[in-house]
């Protein structure tokens, strides 16, 4: 048993409490007011078809489905005694193509930036690390792209990130795609954008704070609808791409869905394969994507496993046990 | 295949993609440090990470799969292959994670696996999951046995388990466990045809009456030959027993003891009134004329009977009595002289006495299997005095030689018993313990061997159990019987898991030569147990056979009216002397008719039968 700390559990009841005032006075539990607004504001609510065994068969022949996704993982102490190792995969559904993998590893024991500037104490910006993990995924698509030449590419995530952190090679992907006639799209499972809050501020003046998508929409649509969204509510900097939020699974959240603005046409296509592929008892993930994602995963044993081997016991022991891994 | 995980000096996981491995194969690793490692698979699994799939706790529907099935994905094909292997000698180091494995060329095994060829050793089966190897194997160990599995004879594809018969001058002693139906006197049956086939003078005792070798698969035809010379079935009483005037005191009340337990009293009584070299007539007389005299009362009253005897017959006699009385009285009490006259009757009656053991003993030294038949009770005895007398003739011609003194000889021999637990249980005593427990236990310096089955290895006396140096373990499901052998073997954990779920005929083999447990078959036997008909079949065809009989007696008498049955019925006791009540007769009508072999009709006289 763990003691309990009244004034810790109290407080977690006021955040309860909070959270729910919050709610109750946008929408009175009025799921119909809130579909209907989102029906007049944001986009129309539909219902998907799963895709049919010969549109499924049809993908196949074209080249298939390419699932991407990302890992990183790191070891070690305190900064700057840390080495982090990344990699990205590209998947064919094709069993013949040979997943493709890219990876890079990172200490900031080895950045000339760093080195360069010994008497800053500051650790790299985060920002490098998405940068370099965004980066592989996108080569590893290319890759998937120019080699395989699949039909379908997914991401895992939303499309937006590979802009601000590859933008340059995120660039030459997309063109290749269109180029290609291959779908480019991104699966968000946390989606972290507030398109309907926004409309509802823009029409009740009286709503302030941010309101996110995830919780207006929780429970709000039925298994199978999907909400496509219209071209002028998408947020400026979503610019370029066309997206959706789709309730993929009989779990009540909603994922998100982005694709190329040029390939705007087969938003309802893609959100069907999403459909498709996501078990009904899932958190709504293509199983396509979990499958990729737990391949790609770089866990503690093997990072660890690989660090043992390949670095010298010295080496190893210098630079990267920390006091507290010696420890257990 | 690739060593994976983390490794010991002992033991590591080898993974595969594609070759599914079986639980004790071989297999070689290839460390690139330690050179060629042999290993043996005590484990085998299959994985797939997808299927249940249950990715981050989320439950895969069918739909998801075969959707993905559609776009190319086939989830069943990422199904891995994972054993866990033992090496068979530890290595210096752990084994090193990473290297490959490989299949094991016949060279490399074959010290493990084939210890001796054909012509020297028992070849009792095949060894299993060998098959990857077999064709390599030398042409002498190829094709010389089948198995039966399935309900079908199948070809010899692995290597040939064959037990180096000479390595039982070491190890002299077997045991052969595993429950009811597991395949134990099957196991036996073979083992016994190999004796035969190697000329080993063989005592076999049957409480089951199924060892016997005269029928013939119908694939081993050309076979029959050779095993009707090679063995005899001999039936305690009416075959073999016990030559009284051979017997020395100690036989006798081992006998008796046998018979029913002998108090210290009657044990006594024995060592007083028996002699040397007398018939069981004599024996017997003297002891119920002791028990009459004593039922007399006392000296008076047999005074008394001698004197009003009515003829001199009658007074010798008593005038007996009286001897024996005035010898005996004081020292055997009535009771203990009725408890041994008691005891020697039962013997008696079982026909023990009927007979000798000279042809058991003759067969022996022409190096035949004798298999001895009879009740359990009834082999507990007989067998108490046979391996007593057998043990010691061959004792005493092997010291004799020792000491240089003249001798009769007598062969080595093995003693072969199913039910063992029987004969030499544990925590109580019985008769054939002792002799069963000396010939553990010295037996192999004089060249007698034991080979004991039992269903109830628990129950089997625990110093013999420790002296059997190979054993075979069949199926076994009870757990106690499983923990004893977990004590009594080097079987491993694994093993011992697997022991519920063996399949019929299918052997663990720990054998002190080998060192280690091999995985085998026991072969197709040539022969056939006497039992194999189904008890149903049994019956039916008796029935049948009955059938025929009357069928034939009774159609020459057709027609057979109400009336004639009498006559009938004399005619047939004349003809055939075969004698028949009105009613059966009538039975056996009627039930010939209602399987329509005759008809039976309606006259104005009555009915009748008649041909059809
Ligand atoms: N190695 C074997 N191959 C084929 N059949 C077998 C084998 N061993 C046993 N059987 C069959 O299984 C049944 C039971 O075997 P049995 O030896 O009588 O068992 P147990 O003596 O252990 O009770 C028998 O019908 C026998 O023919
Ligand atoms: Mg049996």
């Amino acid at each position: 048993m763990y003691s309990l700390n009244k004034d810790l559990s109290n407080r977690i009841k006021d955040v309860n409490t909070d959270l729910s005032n919050r709610f109750n006075s946008i929408f009175n539990k009025d799921k119909d007011r809130l579909r209907n607004f989102i029906q007049s504001n944001v986009g129309m609510i539909l219902t998907l078809e799963k895709l049919t065994g010969s549109e499924l068969e049809d993908i196949k022949i074209r080249g298939g489905l390419v699932g991407v996704d990302g890992s990183n993982n790191r070891m070690g102490g305190s900064y700057p005694h840390y080495i982090e190792a990344f990699q990205a995969m590209a998947k064919s559904t094709i069993r013949m193509n040979e997943p493709i993998f890219v990876s890079r590893v990172y200490t900031p024991l080895l950045d000339e930036r760093i080195q360069n500037n010994l008497d800053t104490d500051e650790e790299i910006p985060e920002e490098n690390k998405d940068s370099i993990l965004a980066g592989l995924e996108v080569e590893a698509a290319i890759e998937a792209v120019k080699r395989l030449n699949p039909h379908i590419v997914l991401m895992d995530g939303g499309l937006i990130r590979y802009n601000i952190y590859a933008a340059e090679k995120w660039q030459e992907l997309m063109l290749l795609c269109i180029e290609k006639d291959i779908l480019l799209a991104g699966v968000i499972k946390d989606i972290k954008t507030s398109i309907i809050g926004d409309e509802l501020k823009r029409s009740f003046k009286d709503i302030n704070g941010i309101l996110y998508d995830r919780e207006l929409l929780y429970g709000l649509l039925n298994y199978g609808e999907y909400i496509p969204i219209g071209e002028d509510v998408n947020k400026k900097e979503r610019k370029g791409y066309t997206s959706a939020f789709i309730r993929s699974s009989l779990l009540p959240m909603v994922i998100g869905l982005d694709i190329l603005n040029e390939q705007g046409q087969y938003l309802e296509y893609i959100s069907r394969l999403v459909l498709s592929l996501t078990p009904e008892n899932s958190r709504g993930v293509p199983l396509w994507l979990d499958i990729v994602d737990k391949e790609v995963k770089i866990s503690d044993d093997m990072l660890k496993a690989l660090l043992e081997r390949y670095l010298d016991r010295g080496i190893y022991q210098r630079f990267f046990v920390s006091e507290r891994d010696k420890r257990s | 295949m690739k060593v994976v995980g983390i490794t010991t000096q002992q033991e590591f996981f080898i993974g595969s993609k594609d070759r599914n491995f079986r639980i004790n194969e071989f297999l070689i690793i290839q460390d690139p440090f330690q050179g060629d490692l042999l290993g043996e698979v005590v484990e085998a699994k299959t994985f797939n990470r997808y299927i249940p799939l249950n990715i981050y706790g989320d439950f895969v529907d069918n739909a998801v799969l075969e959707s993905l099935k559609a776009l190319g994905y086939d989830v069943d094909e990422d199904t891995i292959y994972i054993c866990k292997v033992r090496l068979i000698n530890e290595a210096l180091y752990p084994v090193e994670t990473g290297s490959d494995a490989r299949l094991p060329k016949f060279e490399e095994v074959k010290d493990f696996m084939v210890r001796t060829y054909p012509e020297e050793g028992f070849v009792l089966g095949v060894i299993r999951n060998t098959d990857d190897m077999a064709f390599e194997m030398d042409e002498e160990l190829k094709g010389i046995l089948h198995t039966f599995e399935d309900g079908v004879l199948k070809e010899q594809r692995e290597l040939p388990y064959i037990m180096d018969v000479k390595s039982m001058h070491h190890y002299p002693h077997i045991g052969i466990f595993g429950g009811s139906g597991s395949g134990k006197s099957f196991g036996l049956r073979v083992l016994l045809e190999e004796v035969m086939l190697k000329d080993i003078p063989t005592i076999v005792l049957d409480p089951h009456f199924e060892m016997d070798f005269s029928t013939i698969q119908s694939h081993f035809e050309d076979r029959k030959e050779i095993f009707k010379q090679k063995f005899k079935c001999l039936q305690v009483g009416s075959h073999v027993g016990v030559k009284f005037e051979d017997l020395r005191s100690g036989d006798l009340k081992n006998l008796l003891d046998a018979a029913s337990p002998l108090t210290d009293a009657m044990n006594n009584v024995v060592d007083i009134i028996f002699r040397k070299k007398e018939s069981y007539t004599s024996f017997s007389n003297r002891l119920k004329m002791l028990s009459e005299a004593q039922e007399a009362g006392s000296s008076g009253e047999i005074e008394n009977r001698i004197r009003n005897a009515k003829n001199d017959d009658e007074k010798r006699a008593w005038e007996e009595r009286r001897n024996m009385y005035q010898t005996y009285d004081k020292t055997c009490p009535y009771s203990s002289v009725r408890g041994v006259l008691w005891r020697l009757n039962r013997l008696y009656n079982e026909g023990i006495f009927s007979k000798d053991s000279r042809e058991i003993e003759s067969s022996l030294l022409d190096s035949k299997l004798v298999v001895i038949q009879g009740s359990t009770r009834i082999l507990q005895v007989y067998s108490t005095y046979l391996l007593n007398t057998l043990y010691h003739r061959r004792r005493d011609y092997k010291d004799a030689l020792y000491k240089q003194l003249p001798a009769e000889f007598f062969p080595p021999f093995l003693v072969v018993t199913d039910e063992a637990h029987n004969f030499a249980p544990k925590g109580y005593d019985s008769p054939s313990k002792s002799i069963i427990k000396e010939i553990a236990q010295e037996g192999r310096k004089y060249g007698v061997f034991l080979t004991l089955a039992t269903q109830r290895p628990t129950l089997l006396d625990e110093t013999v159990t420790a002296q059997l140096n190979t054993k075979f373990i069949f199926r076994t499901v009870r757990a106690s019987d499983i923990d004893t052998i977990k004590e009594e073997t080097d079987i491993t954990f694994e093993e011992a898991k697997r022991l519920p779920y063996l399949r019929t005929g299918d052997v663990f083999i720990s054998s002190a030569v080998v060192g280690r447990t091999i995985f085998a078959r026991i072969r197709a036997a040539y022969s056939t147990s006497p039992h194999t008909l189904n008890p149903f079949d049994e019956l039916w065809n008796k029935s049948k056979e009955d059938d025929d009989r009357y069928y034939d007696i009774i159609m020459k008498k057709l027609p057979i009216s109400e009336v004639d049955m009498l006559n009938v019925i004399q005619e047939i006791e004349k003809e055939e002397g075969i004698t028949l009540t009105l009613g059966r007769l009538e039975d056996k009508l009627q039930s010939l008719a209602k399987k329509q072999y005759i008809k039976k009709e309606e006259t104005f006289l009555g009915y009748r039968y008649i041909k059809v």
